[in-house]
């Protein structure tokens, strides 16, 4: 149950994109973490530049997504820029399309 | 600090600085100041500081009150100083540009119009230098640094100009005209060397390694090259203001400070390169694309200014020189980044407080490339083809120029408009239900 309420929190933060890159902040590898206790779900997240407007709104945005979730009763998003996001979390087919240099 | 605010009047002083541009571009069209008349001639005083106060400043303290938290990861000192500092800013330009007209005699003799005009910039620059300096002085690393130097060296143009403003309505006694006579290179070295191209660098660190997620330049290394470019402005001013107070050797400091000025921009050049070739977006948007020709253009301001020294010929052409330095370089990245820098605001202003609750565009989405791309192009060539007229003495050449770079900025403004109408994005996500549309001169709370 509880893996699955991750599951379906996580296809919920396909809705948040990047503004920047165009793509949704699962697929970009933002996501570092997600866990779910009795409906509190707890999300780790980075961004790819720390002060950026956009990071604040990428949180607010995530937690409005995870709250929409069935069976989530709290949505708690923390960022973190440890480690410092790499376009190698970037899912491979996305990261083709984006036209990122090869990345090791 | 995780994210930082929008900027309310960022828009604002974006807007008064283009209206301030299609003024200068209307003086060079016109014939108003030089080439047509003297260099010092006070209708050229109206033409260098409606460019160099109204369109540059403006654009780039609008620019610095967004980014200079993004550089430092802080919030924004005081959120009350820019609208304030606007107004004082926009009043002391019109006050020093009607002194400029008294002096031509276009209009009656109030010559008080300059020390007031002088007064109201020094408090309005002097409120912009507070928020901006306490801000970024909060963690001086990396480019916050360059931000710094310029802001110093915005500080050391106002006392300048304020000195001249005096001198120039009878009211600085002997020392005034002393420093009026010959301190006018000391103000246009701190001004466009310190403040405006010292602070474009610092910005386009950043604004290129985030856009193009490339590393940040070694902090290291950029001080290197912002030690020389300060080095350079602190040793014309300082040194200059000696070589005045003494009446000799000011053409040595002179030429010094344009060695180190050199050696910094072949500097920036290098850390610019870096920052292309270890790119991780291959992909190249339109304001990276064209900030390329802006660099190009400081290679071409750099190669000019050793050419015209080696033949003896830089005080003849400094006009030249100045023209490639303020449109090609300044004003060139100026426009490229201000395309890009309104997408990306409109699109947090717009999209940002609904994001996770209904499908969002992507800033790319804002914009239309192919059809801007035209205009950027044309109005490069024209700033170089006005270079050269200025450079061939061709004053008519210099008003065809000038009238293909206002076609050219009326080309750009009508897509910046656009942008910040949400005209180009597609109609089912244009508005998502929440979303609120973006006014055109400010960002809404």
């Amino acid at each position: 149950m509880t893996s699955e309420l991750v599951d379906r929190v996580r296809d919920a933060l396909r809705a948040v994109i990047d503004p920047e890159l165009g793509e949704n902040i699962v697929d970009l590898g933002f996501v570092y973490d997600i866990t779910a206790e009795a409906g509190a779900v707890r999300i780790t997240m980075t961004a790819t530049t720390p002060g950026c407007p956009a990071t604040g709104f990428l949180r607010e945005g995530a937690q409005a997504a995870a709250s929409t979730v069935s069976g989530v009763v709290s949505a708690d998003v923390t960022m973190t820029f440890e480690p410092a996001w790499d376009p190698s979390y970037i899912e491979p087919a996305v990261r083709a399309s984006l036209g990122f240099a090869a990345v090791n | 600090m995780i994210g930082t605010n929008l900027s309310r009047w960022t828009m604002t002083y974006f807007a008064a600085a283009l209206a301030w541009l299609f003024v200068a571009l209307g003086l060079l069209v016109a014939g108003v100041g030089y080439p047509a008349g003297d260099i010092a001639s006070p209708d050229t005083l109206v033409l260098v500081h409606v460019i160099c106060i109204g369109w540059l400043s403006l654009a780039m303290c609008g620019a610095l009150f967004q980014f200079v938290p993004v550089l430092v990861a802080k919030p924004l000192f005081s959120d009350k100083c820019a609208l304030p500092a606007l107004a004082l800013l926009t009043v002391g330009l019109l006050s020093l540009l009607g002194g400029f007209l008294c002096l031509g005699g276009r209009l009656p003799p109030t010559l008080w119009l300059l020390p007031l005009g002088a007064i109201l910039l020094v408090v309005g620059f002097g409120l912009v230098v507070l928020d901006l300096g306490l801000t970024a002085w909060l963690r001086p690393i990396g480019p916050a640094r360059f931000v710094l130097v310029g802001l110093a060296s915005l500080c050391a143009t106002m006392v300048l100009g304020a000195i001249f403003a005096f001198a120039l309505a009878g009211w600085a006694g002997s020392v005034g005209g002393v420093v009026l006579a010959s301190g006018i290179p000391l103000h246009a070295i701190a001004g466009l060397g310190g403040w405006l191209t010292l602070t474009a660098m610092g910005v386009s660190y950043r604004l290129l390694a985030m856009f193009m997620l490339a590393p940040d330049v070694d902090d290291r290394q950029s001080g290197v090259t912002l030690a020389v470019g300060a080095v350079a402005v602190a040793f014309a001013v300082a040194s200059g203001a000696l070589a005045i107070g003494l009446a000799a050797g000011l053409q040595i400091v002179l030429s010094i400070a344009g060695v180190l000025g050199i050696a910094s921009a072949a500097l920036y050049g290098r850390d610019v390169v870096g920052i292309f070739s270890n790119r991780k977006r291959r992909h190249l948007e339109l304001n990276m694309r064209m900030a390329t020709l802006s660099f190009a253009s400081l290679a071409g301001v750099a190669l000019l200014g050793i050419a015209l020294v080696a033949f003896g010929a830089f005080l003849a052409n400094v006009g030249a020189f100045a023209f490639l330095a303020i449109f090609g370089w300044l004003s060139g990245l100026v426009l490229a980044k201000l395309y890009k820098i309104v997408a990306f605001l409109t699109w947090l202003e717009t999209y940002g407080p609904v994001m996770g609750r209904a499908p969002t565009p992507r800033v790319q989405d804002l914009v239309a490339e192919d059809r801007a791309t035209k205009w950027f192009v044309i109005y490069y060539a024209a700033v170089w083809a006005g270079t050269a007229a200025l450079l061939g003495g061709e004053p008519a050449a210099l008003r065809v120029a000038a009238a293909a770079m206002t076609v050219c900025v009326v080309g750009i403004v009508h897509e910046i408009v656009r942008i910040r109408r949400l005209a180009d994005v597609a109609r089912p996500l244009r508005l998502p239900v929440g979303a609120v549309a973006p006014h055109l001169l400010f960002a809404r709370k």
